[in-house]
């Protein structure tokens, strides 16, 4: 319709939407989209969105506007690809989350002692507590999110938590992470930037009842075969906090939780068996009793074999407007996700729009100012876990040992020249025990993460450097690990 | 109570009073005029009473018209509003996804007393004209009914309950109204998962068979064999009042079922209706169109409760089957199950005491939730929980692979329809009740504290993760306004803090001479102090202001920041304490203030307690908010605190201020 140009203008098209169909839509890097509802009910991944209001999208942002009831949506901005299915799981998963939600009023029945009908004697009154697995571009992310949402909008005061151990990911922070937030508003797709919705930041929005205020691990690399007994150890933390909480809080308990995994729980090589401690892992810190399989027969199977006798394993298929992604891809979404924790989204809205808003957040809110401090060379203390080029276990020679074992922490000096501190992703920790009895060897493992620091330069001689930071609170004293992530501003 | 159909048609004596002995003299098989209430007596037979014969209608749009015209004059339980309605739908098939539609429209519109005599309506048409009507409605019949069933009164409820149970049988060879599917949803709504039996639903279904047998004893009053069954029955109620197990539940049901269904009369017994109407399918005739006498045989008046009470009910349980023509089919399994119950022991004969033995392992069984919840008059909240609960139970919907792939879910009312309110600025629902317009009310309330501050700067930043030990004490009630976790019991915290800010904005400062013309704006908020002209001092005051150091403040925002200093000072001593990890607060570079506030932890061992078997307001969001707010949060979002013209940083001092400490 119009020639390339670099700002495309492009009259607002209008799609009428049947019942129980989408409109699919994938966005190409630098490009935008506005959508706006005309009349009808439309969801963005179990995020509602309202009448009226244009909610733009971006940074490479694949997402589906899904209608239950029907609906017409105006769409401004050129997409790469944009088509209507009407082939959707959705009501596979709908059925599911109903499952689901029967297990937390069950749950929820059980910690108010209420009274228990007496055909329901014998229901198990266990919260959901959901593990998906499933192979990569299977669309596990949004199978979380929607079931994650969809509990939100039952009205209910739902607070499922959200539980994210696949590093490769993000979550709210960064890729690195293994993390949980208890999500208390439906979270908004917008960006590949924000998979899982953002976290707290100190603008208005802060207020939102979207904001998320995440708990989280630095494991530091995006693949988990790459350190797994760091994966696991990390896992089984987030999992000890978590119990902690529910013991306080046992209606929010109720709520379950939710966690995604990463595609690497769901496929390897047969010799590597890294995958099921992991999984195993996983199936003790968060007590899952239910394993939802996402479209993949085989390990279906296998998950019924392994895991059946004790936990309740469900398989749906995945949905057909999942894409197939590259390496690249990830890395341009890693960059996406580092630039938005520092300076918040900035997405450019299709011309002819003025009024779009990410997710319902105003765009304003959502620019952020970091600061940029220079820093004595130990005003921090940095270390990396385990050996600086570490090769799987497996992949040793036969009966060689590893000179630094995989969980040591390594203090590394800035000023040594193979620190490759240059540009390198700091996990900030929360501040180590202040009783020096209380200390040990690994406890850096154990430490929350806090924020993240960039080294953006490294002067060697006056032994200062300059650090990224996400406000301007001080961070003199603390410790931060770096993993295998960069990130330069572009 | 010896009667399942009260003398109101609704329970409200004003629309139900009958015409004493008015349908008592009809004959007809239609036995409308048992329910559907006419006032005055009409000179013709019920059922061919012509109602005034309706236009034919060629164009949908002026039969949508005229029908929901009409429709909308069906506001009490009128009999000739119905039959004239009826007979328009029979005449009209071709629309009758518009008078479902209609019919579905007004249902729902109506307030929740007028809902009976639609689904009368809706009972009458699926009954008397079946083909297409009952699939039609089959489609909308699960959520209007169960939705209506949430709000109408309890009377109404058993009305409602006893139209279900006709429609079991009331379909081509007795098979469901609306299909075994639809039926199967509704009583599982109803009484809950239909693999088990309730107490609850035994009795209705008691109840039910009772009153068909009570007519049948009316209508033929030598057949011998109603009086047994009703004698039976009436032991079996008692029991089952009593309490009986499980099992013994189901095996009551199904004994129930197959009289209630063989009690249904012979298609070939019925006599002919005298003028029948040539569009009338087969049921016209097989089945009387009104509900709960859908199968009773040749009608009885309404009204007449049978000569039976409990104290002349024989003390013996066998009961002779006899040999009556009508109805044909008896069932001698009641007698045999109540037998069976004797011998195990359950069943006591009447007069001797409690049930013993085995039976009796769940003598307790839970009563009906509908009663016992709804008495609790503090029980708003648990009646939102309840309902949903019982919504949500009744789906059938089992974790496994097949089930959720097979069963179509009822999602879009859950999602969508049993929350009409919609916030217009990020869609999020709420209920269309009370508490769920409490509840869009505060999520407003939020929005407008948010926009507010959006406005008074720049320059955002992202904050710190939340420490662990913060993270782990969050219980919770953050913004929003939504959700049991923080409704009712923050009222109280609420109360205390409206009083509060009532005191702190009763304080006033006199305004020094000559400076009545100045500005003088808050240090803490910038906002000008407002001035006014107090009558009992005759004075010019700044109204909710304070003095400090030679400067004026808002006695609120003055308030709010020495608490919050207070708490930063505080919580550091006790983290101090406790070598407690997260030793060093959060600091915000853009405001300076540290807004978390500091609140002891209240011992776990008393929120675990509450999860037991303590009432549900004591499990408390109120103690979390007093107790456990310790969120890295940059704004006050208690959802309670009212909006009226408080800046946001007031608030905080609000919703923040009972400390002990302080």
């Amino acid at each position: 319709m119009s020639t390339s140009t670099d700002t495309p203008i492009s009259e607002p098209k209008r799609w009428d939407l049947e019942p129980e169909s989408e409109y699919r839509f994938e966005l190409d890097p630098g490009t935008s989209l506005a959508i706006k509802l005309v009349e009808g009910q439309a969801e963005v991944f179990g995020f509602e969105l309202a009448e009226a209001k244009v909610y733009l999208f971006g940074s490479e942002c694949k997402a589906a506007v899904y209608t239950w009831k029907g609906c017409a949506i105006q769409v401004t901005g050129v997409p790469s690809t944009e088509y209507v299915s009407n082939e959707t799981p959705m009501r596979i998963y709908a059925n599911l989350h109903i499952a689901l939600e029967q297990m937390r009023v069950r749950a929820l029945r059980q910690v108010r002692g209420s009274p228990v009908p007496s055909q329901e004697a014998n229901a198990r009154s266990d919260p959901p507590r959901v593990l998906v697995v499933g192979p990569e571009h299977s669309g596990k992310t949004t199978i979380c999110k929607i079931l994650t949402n969809y509990a939100v909008r039952a009205g209910q005061g739902w607070t499922p938590f959200l539980v994210n151990v696949d590093p490769g990911e993000g979550g709210w922070a960064a890729p690195g992470t293994v993390s949980v937030a208890p999500v208390k508003g439906p979270i908004p797709t917008a960006s590949s930037a924000n998979p899982l919705g953002t976290a707290a930041t100190n603008a208005p929005m802060s207020l939102a009842s979207n904001t998320l205020l995440p708990l989280a691990y630095w494991y530091g690399h995006p693949q988990t075969k790459r350190n797994p007994l760091l994966m696991d150890r990390m896992t089984r933390n987030l999992g000890e906090n978590m119990n902690d909480r529910f013991e306080l809080d046992p209606e929010g308990r109720a709520s379950g939780l939710i966690v995604d995994t990463p595609s690497s729980y769901a496929s390897g090589p047969s010799a590597n068996d890294h995958r099921h401690k992991l999984i195993n892992a996983c199936i003790d810190a968060f007590k899952i009793n239910v394993i939802v399989v996402v479209g993949h027969e085989k390990l279906n199977v296998e998950m019924q074999r392994s895991y059946g006798a004790n936990l309740m394993v469900v398989k749906i298929p995945k949905s057909g407007g999942v894409v197939e992604l590259d390496s690249s891809y990830r890395d341009r979404v890693t960059n996406y996700q580092l630039h938005a924790y520092f300076y918040g989204q900035v997405i450019k809205p299709p011309a002819g729009i003025t009024n779009g808003s990410l997710g319902g957040e105003s765009l304003t809110d959502l620019v952020l100012s970091p600061s940029s401090t220079v820093i004595n060379f130990n005003d921090i203390i940095i270390y990396r876990i385990g050996s600086d080029a570490m090769a799987p276990s497996d992949a040793l020679p036969v009966g060689a040992r590893r000179t630094v074992s995989e969980m040591q922490p390594v203090v590394v000096d800035p000023a040594s020249p193979g620190s490759r501190l240059l540009n390198a992703v700091l996990a900030l920790l929360s501040p180590q025990a202040s009783d020096e009895s209380e200390r040990y060897d690994e406890e850096v493992l154990d430490l929350t993460l806090v924020g993240f620091l960039i080294i953006t330069n490294i002067d060697i001689t006056t032994k200062k450097m300059t650090v990224l930071a996400p406000n301007r609170g001080s961070f003199t004293g603390r410790t931060a690990v770096v993993g295998s992530f960069e990130w330069q501003e572009q | 109570m010896s009667h399942v159909y009260p003398q109101s048609i609704y329970g409200q004596p004003s629309y139900g009073v009958p015409v004493p002995g008015f349908s008592a003299q009809r004959a007809t098989p239609a036995s409308y005029q048992q329910h559907y209430f006419q006032p005055p007596p009409p000179p013709q037979p019920q059922q061919q009473a012509a109602p005034p014969q309706p236009l034919f209608h060629s164009d949908p749009n002026s039969f949508r018209r005229d029908f929901t015209s009409r429709l909308s004059n069906l506001t009490i339980n009128s009999r000739v509003h119905i039959q004239d309605l009826s007979m328009m739908a029979q005449d009209h098939p071709h629309f009758s996804s518009i008078v479902a539609q209609s019919l579905d429209h007004h249902i729902r519109q109506v307030p929740p007393w007028m809902k009976l005599p639609g689904f009368y309506l809706l009972d009458a048409i699926s009954k008397n004209v079946f083909e297409p009507y009952a699939s039609v409605f089959s489609r909308i019949v699960t959520s209007l009914f169960m939705d209506a069933y949430f709000q109408v009164d309890s009377s109404t409820r058993n009305k409602m309950e006893e139209m279900l149970l006709t429609w079991r049988t009331a379909g081509p060879e007795h098979s469901p109204l609306f299909g075994p599917e639809t039926q199967d949803r509704l009583q599982t709504s109803v009484w809950g998962d239909q693999s088990f039996a309730t107490k609850n639903q035994v009795l209705s279904e008691l109840q039910f068979t009772l009153g068909q047998m009570e007519r049948a004893l009316q209508a033929n009053p030598r057949d011998r064999t109603p009086e047994g069954h009703i004698h039976v029955l009436n032991q079996l109620r008692r029991l089952v009042e009593r309490g009986v197990s499980q099992p013994e539940l189901r095996q009551i049901l199904e004994q129930l079922r197959t009289l209630a269904r063989s009690a249904l009369p012979p298609p070939v017994v019925r006599p002919p209706p005298p003028t029948p109407r040539p569009v009338a399918a087969p049921y016209y005739n097989q089945h009387p169109p009104f509900p709960p006498q859908a199968h009773a045989p040749p009608p009885r008046p309404y009204s007449h409760p049978p000569p039976l009470s409990f104290n002349s009910i024989p003390q013996a349980v066998d009961v002779a089957p006899p040999q009556a023509p009508v109805p044909a089919l008896l069932p001698s399994n009641l007698e045999s199950l109540m037998a069976s119950l004797v011998k195990s022991g359950v069943l006591s004969v009447p007069g001797t005491s409690t049930p013993t033995a085995q039976g009796t392992s769940t003598p307790e069984v839970a009563p009906p939730l509908a009663l016992s919840e709804r008495e609790d008059p503090s029980a708003v909240k648990d009646m939102n929980t309840r309902e949903y609960r019982n919504f949500i139970l009744s789906e059938p919907i089992a974790l496994t692979t097949s089930d959720i792939t097979r069963a179509r879910p009822r999602i879009v009312e859950l999602l969508y329809e049993r929350q009409t309110s919609q916030c217009k600025q990020c869609g999020i629902r709420f209920a269309d009740t009370k508490l769920g317009k409490k509840r869009l009310e505060d999520h407003l309330d939020m929005h407008f504290r948010q926009n507010s501050k959006v406005d008074q700067g720049r320059g955002h930043s992202r904050s710190w993760f939340t420490s662990l030990e913060n993270w782990i004490h969050d219980a919770s009630i953050n913004e929003k306004g939504k959700g049991p976790a923080h409704s009712l019991s923050l009222t109280s915290t609420k109360v205390d803090n409206a009083k509060r800010e009532e005191e702190l904005r009763a304080q006033f400062v006199v305004i020094p001479p000559g400076a009545e013309a100045q500005s003088v704006s808050c240090p803490i908020c910038k906002e000008t102090l407002q001035s006014e002209f107090l009558e009992d001092e005759e004075e010019w005051v700044w109204r909710n202001a304070v003095k400090k150091d030679d400067k004026i403040y808002h006695a609120t925002c003055h308030a709010e920041a020495t608490t919050s200093t207070s708490s930063i000072a505080a919580r550091l001593r006790t983290e101090k304490q406790q070598g407690s990890r997260s030793a060093t607060p959060e600091v915000y570079p853009m405001t300076g203030i540290q807004s978390t506030t500091l609140r002891s932890t209240p011992p776990p061992s008393l929120l675990r307690k509450s999860g037991s078997r303590s009432p549900p307001q004591l499990i408390s969001p109120g103690s979390k908010v007093a107790g456990v707010k310790r969120k890295v949060d940059h704004h006050d979002s208690d959802p309670l605190e009212d909006g009226t013209g408080t800046p946001p940083f007031k608030k905080l001092a609000l919703s923040s201020t009972p400390i002990p400490s302080s």
